[in-house]
């Protein structure tokens, strides 16, 4: 139960048991699918790879989506823990600052415009999106730097709006001058889409992710602090405007990092902070490293249940997040008061 | 003099002048009163005296180390700010806010150990607070919370406590309790405190020097007792006053009459 | 095109009111009186306006809908927009005797009902479809001996080609009609329903997907791998798309038959989306994918 002093012992024992309910999901997920297959022909090498179709479904259908899950899961997971932590408001998500506008924007232009090009293994969909994603980080840390003393948090939320509405509506226009089946194809982006098929993109995602990750390991004590006021942190020893930058760039660039691999499956950065708060409090210390492995957790299982629920088709995993999401957090919230 | 302060001015970046020539002294073991109306420039000053503003003009030394030359950490070791509300966005309970008050010892890395959570408890039972440790921070009353967040300040283990108007959100209850609390701390710890507020009752009760602000600049400054004068407060509020001594209350008491502007 | 095609056939499963009145409007040659005739006609769809082309009906076609890019004398025509967006006030000022639309637009026409201008209601799903309404056009429009000269022409052009590939072993064959430029992301294929399914099997392939009713399907690399197609058809139709086709992707499931045998086949153009009379060349090519040494 929160209110107890002892961090040490509680982050141990939060890190341990998420820990586990992640490495049982990562090793469970990959072996149940809408095709059976077994175990034991997966692991068979007597079987040529060419030949063994179970085999084939695990490594490469499969197993590529489970680490593409866990990336995105705990990618817009951290980005929301830190948004609403930096913004000082609960409902903040990672889109609140318009970086998946700009993601889902740079995915529009190159779906329009029939782009088709690859770099390093990743397809021009990626590439375009994480751009957008950037620029929109460019656009709000330059409006964060136009104010003196950084970032006043008031100021940055407002403006992340502005420049969030500002990129939809943009998206909005490009939709408009497509044609339908230019729209249809952003309108199956939007709803995500974890079957990745290959590694490249997974690998290409983690140099933003791993980056933003240096960030945000220097972050959980000093957003307890902030999440206090900017005068309260600042007088207790807190560089402000420096943790405001760090928390700023690094929550964006996993943002861009999970939406470009995944689409914008956006509710898990909601309400993943919220559910791990329910059962760790509010530390940030523990709400930091258990958001990441429940957000992966949890992605991971919404993307079993979306790619098994109406086999053999599948249902797009947005879908299932906001499903499965929403009571979840009812139910935790009735149970704990 | 634990805090001295020189010639401070400032200006917010393209604003009026907000401060003009402010210079005061705060002796080891005061309890010195910031009095001035709304927009005399009060809040700017405790974050000029705290170090998270920088001072056009002027410096401000602690002990006679200029506060431009410590770090943020370091300022933060020695000296502490209470703010007039504390509005916390989670969850966090009573403990966890005052060993938030441990960050300058701590650093963003170190985890506390059983000596810091000492420290939080006995800050916790200095302010009459230790049955509040496991309470949700927000479930808790106006007293209580500005309870725990002196406690918080307290947990810094610093030299000098600057408050900003601690009273001013609290009803007349809440507000002797703080004040009784201060006066407690002052007298069983000699922590040293510099209060800003509008209460000029608070004032007179409370701190043993006043610093009259107007308009950015030192009206008068002195003992309570010299400085807290009718014809001080009339120049400073346009408002026609009452100075008493009472003799129950032990202090001056301020009973305002009439409007002269 | 296949999108526009599969929001067609929702929105008829969804109303069925679109099918009914296809069928209806299909028993129209019977209860019109003979003299039918229309000389202004308007044609927001592809398909029809092929047919109307192709039956000789060409010069009585006043303007066509935004997609409609065949035969190449229709592009001279102003266009009057398609399913989502039609232009109503440029339609009612040019005073057609009878505009061709698609059953699901029902504000459309019930504007062009307001206004006392005759529509004809075009149905989409399989392939004999596409000769019943070329028949069902030509008599509204006046010109039902050359449709039905048309009609049978391509059905025996069909015929044809199912005798050719009758005693063919059929592979099994994934249709795939669009994907995630570059990756395998939101495979769009189609399903065992719908004019493309019907080609497929005419054509002499078995539709890996067949037992999905659906006209589309939403595929993954779990699914192209548990299915194991022999060919894989990918079909692009936008001038885009076409010059930019990177196959490569397929690489990736280099398990599956039809990428391990090298069987992965670009085929382009139009006539693959839209289900007029070209279906009979569209099928013809398809047909020489999947068995060209039948088709040399």
């Amino acid at each position: 139960m929160p209110g107890r002093s002892d961090v040490r012992r509680r982050l141990a024992v939060t890190l341990a048991g998420f820990g586990a309910l992640t490495f049982a999901v990562c090793l469970l997920a990959p072996l149940v699918g809408s095709t059976s297959i077994h175990f034991s022909r997966v692991f068979d090498r007597s079987i040529p790879f060419a030949d063994n179709v179970d085999a084939q479904v695990f490594f490469v259908a499969r197993l590529p989506r489970v680490v593409a899950a866990a990336v995105v899961g705990a990618g817009l997971a951290l980005s929301g823990v830190v948004f609403q932590a930096l913004l000082r408001n609960p409902l903040a998500s990672p889109d609140t600052l318009g970086v998946a506008a700009g993601a889902s924007l740079g995915a529009m232009l190159a779906l329009t415009a029939h782009a088709d090009f690859t770099l390093l293994g990743v397809s021009v969909v990626p590439l375009t999106s994480f751009a957008g994603s950037v620029g929109s980080l460019a656009i709000v840390f330059a409006l964060s730097l136009a104010r003196r003393r950084g970032t006043s948090s008031t100021v940055l939320l407002l403006g992340g709006i502005a420049i969030a509405a500002l990129l939809n509506a943009a998206g909005r226009f490009i939709q408009y001058l497509a044609d339908v089946t230019e729209t249809f194809r952003t309108v199956q982006w939007l709803m995500g889409s974890l079957d990745v098929g290959s590694y490249a993109p997974i690998l290409a995602s983690l140099v933003p992710f791993g980056i933003a990750c240096i960030g945000f390991v220097t972050l959980p004590r000093v957003l307890d602090l902030i999440s206090l006021g900017e005068e309260a942190a600042e007088a207790r020893g807190v560089d402000v405007v420096r943790t405001e930058r760090i928390a700023l760039v690094s929550a964006s660039l996993s943002t861009g990092a999970a939406v470009s691999l995944g689409g914008p499956v956006l509710f898990i950065g909601i309400i993943v902070p919220h559910m791990v708060r329910l059962i760790v409090g509010a530390d940030h210390r523990l709400v930091l490293p258990a958001s990441a492995l429940f957000g992966a957790s949890f992605l991971i299982v919404c993307d079993l249940i979306a790619r098994t629920i109406i086999a053999p088709v599948e249902m797009p995993v947005g879908i299932i997040t906001a499903i499965i999401g929403g009571p979840f957090f009812l139910w935790l919230l009735f149970r704990g008061r | 003099m634990l805090l001295d302060a020189r010639g401070l001015s400032f200006a917010y970046r393209r604003g009026a002048q907000v401060l003009d020539d402010v210079s005061l002294s705060v002796p080891r073991g005061s309890i010195v009163g910031l009095i001035g109306p709304n927009g005399s420039g009060k809040t700017t000053l405790i974050r000029l005296l705290n170090g998270t503003l920088s001072p056009a003009r002027g410096s401000v030394a602690l002990d006679g180390v200029p506060l431009a030359t410590l770090s943020r950490r370091d300022l933060a070791r020695r000296i502490a700010v209470v703010s007039q509300e504390t509005h916390v966005t989670f969850d966090f309970t009573a403990l966890e806010i005052v060993l938030m008050g441990r960050y300058a010892h701590l650093g963003a890395f170190a985890l506390e150990g059983p000596d810091d959570v000492s420290i939080a408890r006995k800050a916790l039972s200095a302010t009459g607070t230790t049955a509040l440790e496991g309470r949700q921070f927000a479930t808790l009353s106006g007293g209580e919370k500005q309870r725990v967040v002196i406690a918080s300040a307290l947990a810094q283990a610093s030299d000098i406590l600057l408050l900003d108007e601690p009273t001013t959100a609290l009803d007349v209850g809440f507000q002797f309790e703080i004040a009784s609390l201060l006066a407690r701390l002052n007298r069983d710890r000699g922590t040293t405190m510099v209060v800003s507020t509008h209460d000029l009752n608070l004032a007179a009760t409370l701190c043993t020097e006043l610093v009259l602000i107007k308009a950015g600049r030192v009206l008068a400054q002195g003992a309570t007792g010299d400085v807290l004068t009718a014809a001080n407060i009339r120049r400073l509020y346009g408002v026609d006053a009452d100075v008493t001594f009472h003799p129950r209350a032990g202090h001056l008491t301020v009973v305002p009459l009439a409007r002269t502007e | 095109m296949a999108a526009i095609s599969r929001t067609i056939s929702k929105g008829l499963k969804a109303q069925g009111s679109g099918l009914i009145l296809a069928a209806a409007l299909s028993l129209l040659p019977f209860a019109l009186p003979v003299h039918a005739q229309a000389r202004r006609i308007i044609s927001i769809i592809p398909s029809t306006t092929e047919m109307l082309f192709a039956m000789g009906a060409g010069d009585r076609v006043i303007a066509i809908g935004s997609y409609d890019n065949y035969p190449p004398e229709a592009r001279k025509l102003p266009r009057v927009g398609a399913l989502i967006d039609p232009n109503v006030e440029q339609i009612l000022q040019m005073r057609p005797d009878l505009v061709v639309l698609y059953g699901t637009q029902t504000e459309l026409k019930r504007r062009l009902d307001r206004a006392n201008i005759p529509n004809y209601s075009y149905a989409h799903s399989g392939l004999a479809d596409i000769t019943q309404t070329i028949r069902s056009l030509g008599t509204r429009v006046g010109v039902a001996a050359s449709a039905e000269a048309l009609a049978a022409r391509l059905e025996r052009q069909l015929a044809d080609i199912r005798a050719r590939v009758a005693k063919r072993p059929r592979p099994k064959a994934l249709l795939v009609f669009g994907r995630e430029p570059g990756s395998l992301r939101n495979i769009d294929a189609s399903g065992g329903v719908g004019f493309l399914h019907d080609m497929l099997e005419t054509a002499g392939g078995t539709d890996v997907l067949g037992d999905i009713r659906r006209q589309s399907v939403a595929m993954t690399t779990e699914m192209v791998l548990a299915r194991a197609p022999d060919v894989i058809v990918e079909l692009r139709y936008s001038k885009d798309d076409i010059n930019n086709a990177d196959m490569s992707a397929w690489n990736r499931l280099a398990a599956v038959p039809a990428v391990r045998n090298h069987r992965v086949i670009l085929l382009t153009g139009e006539e693959f989306v839209v289900p007029g009379p070209r279906v009979a060349q569209a099928t013809e090519r398809l047909a020489a994918a999947l068995h060209p040494e039948v088709f040399k």
